[in-house]
């Protein structure tokens, strides 16, 4: 017989006793995102009552040590006030584990301390792997802990991005991850999955009534999709150099935004309903010929009123790079609702502004009767899904201009989402290690997915190999490369204006 | 001028005012948030405002119903701005209308085109309603949510959750004791299945959360529960059958807290119904 009492209490579903175990405990993600969103999902007490951290690095310190930098880290990175009794609820069980991660017996220390955790803080065998470590490790960690993996309890892994480095290789990592683990019990994180405004941009198409029948090749001109950082490569030129943007955000985040875009509406909220939507659109993309793909380096510029090195001067970097740090494409869903829609999506570093957009640009209309008096000011209707920073939903429309005569001008309604919801904004990260220890695999990308991804990104950076590309060929602090607007010039179109 | 064409340019002059300090201003509201305020509640309902900051972009309207003898109505209304991630401005309204003699038994004509077009008006009423009274009738009207508090009604509990009870076809309602007692329901519900033959509910607390508290047991447990209760201002402990219900330590939520949940609720509550039910009856 169900509770009759927990009717109507509103209550969220609290996830298991667990242990969350992360692996890289010391780098930079842990103290910047993890840990701070441990604490703001034991601030608002969504964490299990029986629960226990278990931080992996080969960074020799104590269990104190690594206590004091995560009590600095919740101060300077968490988005909630310090509170000292919430952070002692949470330290007391928290443990570190200082061993290299290919190191057997280092490895058998950690399944004692897990053991040990289940005895005294009742967390039940369960155990959440976060492998906050670069990828060549991936395979080291999972053979560790799929060795050791006990009968007792659910175990699951969540992996960061890049989830392999082509197909063959993502392949690969699944297929040595499934010796162990089976996908329900596997966990890609896209963190951009976790955000409010790319879970509003569903709830914004699927909940309003006037958006979805305006959705289509009929009425959508077309889409452009902008993941812009100011940021260089922060000291990750190992990583960076092999990656590029292509695989940093393009392969990830950019197509993840493009599908959550163009999907057709899910016949529900679940895991498998969603991601088979996305997946399709995913599997609808054709390969954007040479001619639709422009890659840019950044050169020396000012961003921020500061002059920054090129790309080429950066620590690590080869100074003959031909990494790229840009991307745009032009890219097809050929499907019924998007054939011949271009999706114009471009990504990059040391950009002009910080900005992640994803703007509808809708048909002119058809016969607007103040053409002639319009002149520049009139332009096509957009609706911008801001995805950071100023997070919310804006709508270009056309308005007379106060006065004698009929000046039109572009206006914008803004619904701005910090302006009408001021709290409960939770960080990406606190949202998806509450769905890991939940078991709900919504937001986190499927095996299939990934693939569809690599696929597109394998052809696209093949076609590359034949041809050397004349970097730098963008200032840091510009829009990218001229070559990116001469993308969409041909087209009769420009990127949005900024 | 009228009054609310008088409250309305002031709303217009202050705006324009705000703009001054080149901060681009937006005003995105969720609601119009009426609040019934007699002059010895007013203090504090206008302190739990300050509290809500900027959590409810809205246009907040105080009724203040005062006495006298001829039918007066003055009206102020400022704009309230609050900075939104440093380079943007987030603009509140805030109307006090003063209602005279007869006035205040009239407020709706005042309410309806103060009231913002398209979205939900949350009306909190402070103090014990009149309930034959057509001040709240002309209130329950124009509202969509009726918001009250129930330790604030004293020993006018239970008779007055019969009354209440009855207007629930008209309005939804909610009470900011009934939120007071959600950790308390929390705790009882982790009690299942061994609560579900319990027969006697102990509370050291207000009258108010003691009866809903109750209420909640009968109505949703199907069975008599006697209640024996020890007054206190708050609910310090409550027992199972002569067992302590362990509550987890959590600072007490704040009036703003309260209403601040309760503005966040639009649909009727047929559990929080079923319990003013169930505590309406002796």
């Amino acid at each position: 017989m169900a509770n009759p009492l927990e009717v109507g209490l509103g209550v969220r579903r609290t996830p298991d006793p667990c242990a969350v175990v992360v692996f890289g405990a010391s780098g930079d993600l842990t103290k910047r995102k993890l840990f701070p969103a441990l604490y703001s999902l034991a601030y608002r007490r969504l964490l299990p009552e029986r629960f226990a951290v278990v931080g992996i690095a080969r960074t020799e310190e104590s269990t104190r040590q690594f206590l004091t930098s995560m009590r600095k880290a919740v101060k300077e990175f968490a988005r909630d006030p310090f509170r000292s009794d919430v952070f002692e609820s949470l330290a007391a069980g928290v443990r570190y584990v200082a061993t290299d991660f290919a190191d057997d017996e280092g490895e058998d220390r950690i399944g004692d301390v897990l053991r040990e955790l289940d005895r005294t803080r009742g967390t039940g065998g369960n155990r959440l792997y976060y492998l906050a470590v670069p990828p060549p490790a991936f395979p080291i960690v999972i053979r560790e802990v799929g060795e050791r993996r006990e009968r007792e309890g659910w175990a699951r892994v969540i992996v960061e991005k890049p989830f392999g480095h082509d197909l063959a290789s993502a392949r690969e990592l699944t297929a040595s991850i499934r010796r162990w683990f089976a996908e329900d019990e596997l966990f890609r994180i896209d963190h951009y999955l976790g955000k409010e405004t790319v879970q509003n941009l569903m709830a914004l198409r699927f909940a309003n009534g006037i958006f979805e029948p305006l959705w289509n090749r009929q009425l959508i001109d077309h889409v452009q999709i902008t993941v812009a950082e100011t940021m260089g490569i922060e000291g990750r030129a190992g990583y960076y150099e092999q990656a590029g943007a292509i695989r940093d955000i393009f392969q990830n985040h950019l197509l993840q935004l493009l599908a959550l875009t163009a999907m057709e509406p899910p016949i529900d909220f679940t895991a498998e309903a969603v991601r088979n939507e996305k997946v399709k659109v995913l599997r609808a993309m054709h390969t954007p010929g040479p001619k639709s793909v422009v890659r840019g380096q950044y050169g020396r510029g000012f961003v921020d009123g500061e002059e920054v090195a090129s790309y080429r001067e950066e620590p690590g970097v080869d100074p003959r790079s031909l990494t790229e740090t840009y991307i745009a494409a032009k890219l097809y869903v050929d499907n019924w609702r998007w054939a011949d829609t271009p999706f114009y999506v471009r990504a990059g570093k040391r950009l002009a502004r910080r900005e992640t957009t994803i703007a509808i640009q809708f048909k002119q209309a058809p016969h607007p009767p103040f053409e002639a008096i319009a002149g520049d000011g009139l332009r096509p209707n957009t609706l911008v899904v801001h995805v950071q920073p100023d997070e919310g939903v804006s709508l270009a429309i056309g308005a007379k201009v106060p006065g004698a005569g009929m000046s039109i001008r572009t206006v914008h309604m803004d619904f701005l989402y910090g302006g009408a919801f001021r709290e409960g904004v939770p960080e990406a990260y606190e949202r998806l290690i509450l769905d890991a220890m939940l078991g709900d695999q919504t937001l986190f990308t499927r095996e299939d997915e990934v693939e569809e991804q690599w696929k597109l990104v394998d052809a696209m950076v093949g076609a590359w190999s034949r041809d050397r590309p004349s970097f730098p060929n963008y200032a840091a602090g510009s829009w990218g490369p001229s070559l990116a607007d001469e993308l969409l010039h041909r087209d009769g179109r420009s990127w949005r204006r900024h | 001028m009228g009054v609310v064409a008088e409250i309305e340019r002031k709303l217009a002059a202050q705006r324009c005012r705000q703009k001054e300090d080149d901060l681009p201003d937006l005003r995105t509201s969720t609601m119009t948030h009426l609040v019934w305020a007699p002059p010895e509640w007013l203090g504090r309902a206008k302190r739990v405002l300050d509290g809500l900051a900027e959590r409810h972009p809205a246009r907040t309207i105080f009724l203040v119903p005062l006495g006298g003898r001829s039918a007066r109505i003055e009206a102020d209304a400022t704009v309230r701005a609050f900075a939104v991630d440093g380079n943007r401005e987030l603009i509140s309204e805030v109307v006090e209308i003063r209602l005279h003699g007869k006035a205040s038994r009239h407020p709706g004509s005042l309410v309806a085109p103060l009231l913002i077009s398209d979205l939900p008006v949350f009306c909190r009423w402070r103090g014990r309603p009149e309930w034959r009274g057509t001040a709240l009738e002309e209130l329950v009207e124009v509202a969509d949510r009726l918001v009250v508090d129930s330790t604030e009604w004293g020993s006018g509990v239970p008779g007055a959750y019969a009354e209440l009870a009855r207007r629930f076809d008209q309005v939804a309602a909610s009470d900011i004791a009934w939120r007071r007692t959600l950790p308390w329901r929390v705790a009882l519900a982790d009690r299942w299945p061994g609560i579900r033959t319990m027969r006697r509910l102990s509370v050291e607390g207000p009258l108010a959360d003691s009866l809903l508290l109750v209420g909640w047991l009968r109505s949703r447990l199907r069975r008599e529960i006697s209640l024996s209760r020890r007054a206190s201002d708050r609910v310090d402990a409550v027992r199972v059958d002569g067992d302590v219900v362990e509550l987890p330590a959590a600072p007490p939520a704040s009036g703003s807290d309260l209403l601040s949940a309760e503005l966040d609720s639009y649909s009727r509550d047929p559990v929080y119904e079923a319990a003013v039910r169930a505590a309406a009856k002796r």
